[in-house]
């Protein structure tokens, strides 16, 4: 097994609550991680904290990505390094238009990378190419950044953001939530058209619907800030049926 | 861009680039980008003889012949000169001097910008035109 990151005894809190307790995970390269869970276990923290988020503080333990420890690392370093985070809750930011959102964000990546910036143009090529499978429209090129966007558009838009900024490991925090049949159909053919072996997912979800598109290859079930079981597949329905309160701490 | 496009593909080029953009002001930005790859000239080429003459903002262009191309090179000051000559040497500099010499300017419009350009802008475009077909009647002459 390559192991692309690993977080070992990982204590976090946001403002006065620790909400993350010890938690162990190792995420296989090229796989996809399902993390289940009741509300509250922890699980959104969990992202935030990977991904470097303000809000969290790391009070112990150690998150290695490729061999190299990133806990000390800004949320600006990770993301050039390429772990990537689909948020919950996309954040409205009136003024900045999308288009130049990303291209920065991506020429700042391939920045990182030694490559060349892409033109403004050349940009817009790639931007086109990834908005007609996702079904989104093309006035979303000259829209502010999720400004007035339905919950539907907001999540078309971030699965847009990460087919552009092709990263390595990508989180995607409860990207079902509020999506209907169509819009998740969208979001996991665009997910689905990134996993090529190499790229590794951690999916976030409460129920099991969306793993019906995205085929997950571990669940972990993350309780009380911990993760208290990793199993394959087959224990989605076991969750289905028998409920979060059914599942033994290993 | 690629140079093994000739001078009408260049433009056909520029055109699918322009078109990709919804609104004019979308388009001029372009223009201000491709101005990212300007280059400057050495203080000594920048004199009376290249200074382009009628450009809103200072410019320069420094023409040459060498075995029947026509070598351009300019420099722009403003943000919008450097754009456009970026713009404009992709499409002239570096062509046989009969390429040159046999494509009609009308042609620029095809593009879809320059009808966006101010009309002191439009004034510079015609000034660097002038120069450009100057230089390439002057490479003919020569028989360069």
């Amino acid at each position: 097994m390559s192991t692309v990151m690993k977080i070992e005894n990982l204590e976090a809190k946001i403002g006065d609550k620790k909400i993350l307790k010890g938690l162990n995970l190792e995420l296989e390269a090229g796989k996809v991680h399902a993390i289940m869970g009741p509300n509250g276990a922890g699980k959104s923290t969990l992202s935030k904290t990977i991904v470097g988020h303000y809000d969290v503080e790391v009070l112990g333990g150690d998150i290695t990505y490729k061999g190299k420890s990133i806990v000390d690392m800004d949320a600006e370093e990770r993301a050039l390094e390429g772990i990537f985070l689909s948020f919950q809750h996309p954040v409205e930011i009136p003024g900045v238009n999308n288009a130049y959102f990303l291209r920065t964000a991506l020429n700042a990546k391939r920045k990182h990378e030694g490559k060349e910036a892409l033109n403004a143009a050349e940009f817009l090529r790639l931007m086109k190419s990834h908005l007609e499978m996702l079904g989104m429209k093309s006035d979303m090129i000259s829209r502010s950044l999720n400004e007035g966007f339905s919950g539907g558009e907001k999540k078309r838009n971030e699965i847009l953001q990460m087919l552009i900024l092709e990263p390595e490991v990508i989180i995607l925090d409860e990207i079902d939530s509020g999506l209907d049949i169509d819009a998740l159909r969208a979001v996991s053919e665009g997910i689905n058209k990134m996993k090529d072996g190499k790229r590794t997912f951690l999916v976030i979800t409460h129920y099991s619907r969306i793993l019906d598109y995205i085929e997950p290859d571990y669940i972990h079930v993350l309780k009380d800030g911990k993760v208290i079981k990793t199993a394959g597949p087959e224990l989605v329905a076991q969750l289905e049926e028998h409920g979060y309160d059914a599942i033994e701490e290993e | 861009m690629n140079m093994q496009k000739n001078m009408i593909e260049t433009v056909a080029h520029f055109k699918e680039d322009f078109d990709l953009f919804p609104t004019a002001n979308d388009k001029l930005e372009y223009i201000f980008d491709l101005g990212k790859r300007h280059t400057i000239l050495p203080d000594e080429e920048k004199n009376d003889a290249t200074y382009v003459v009628g450009c809103a903002s200072d410019a320069w262009l420094v023409g040459e012949c060498k075995d029947g191309i026509l070598l351009l090179r300019g420099e722009g000051t403003s943000e919008m000169a450097k754009g456009m000559l970026t713009l404009l040497l992709d499409i002239f500099a570096n062509r046989p001097i009969d390429e040159v010499l046999s494509f009609d300017p009308a042609k620029l419009h095809e593009m879809g910008v320059v009808e966006l350009l101010s009309p002191v802008r439009q004034q510079s475009l015609e000034a660097f035109l002038k120069m450009v077909y100057g230089y390439a009647h002057k490479c003919k002459e020569q028989g360069a």
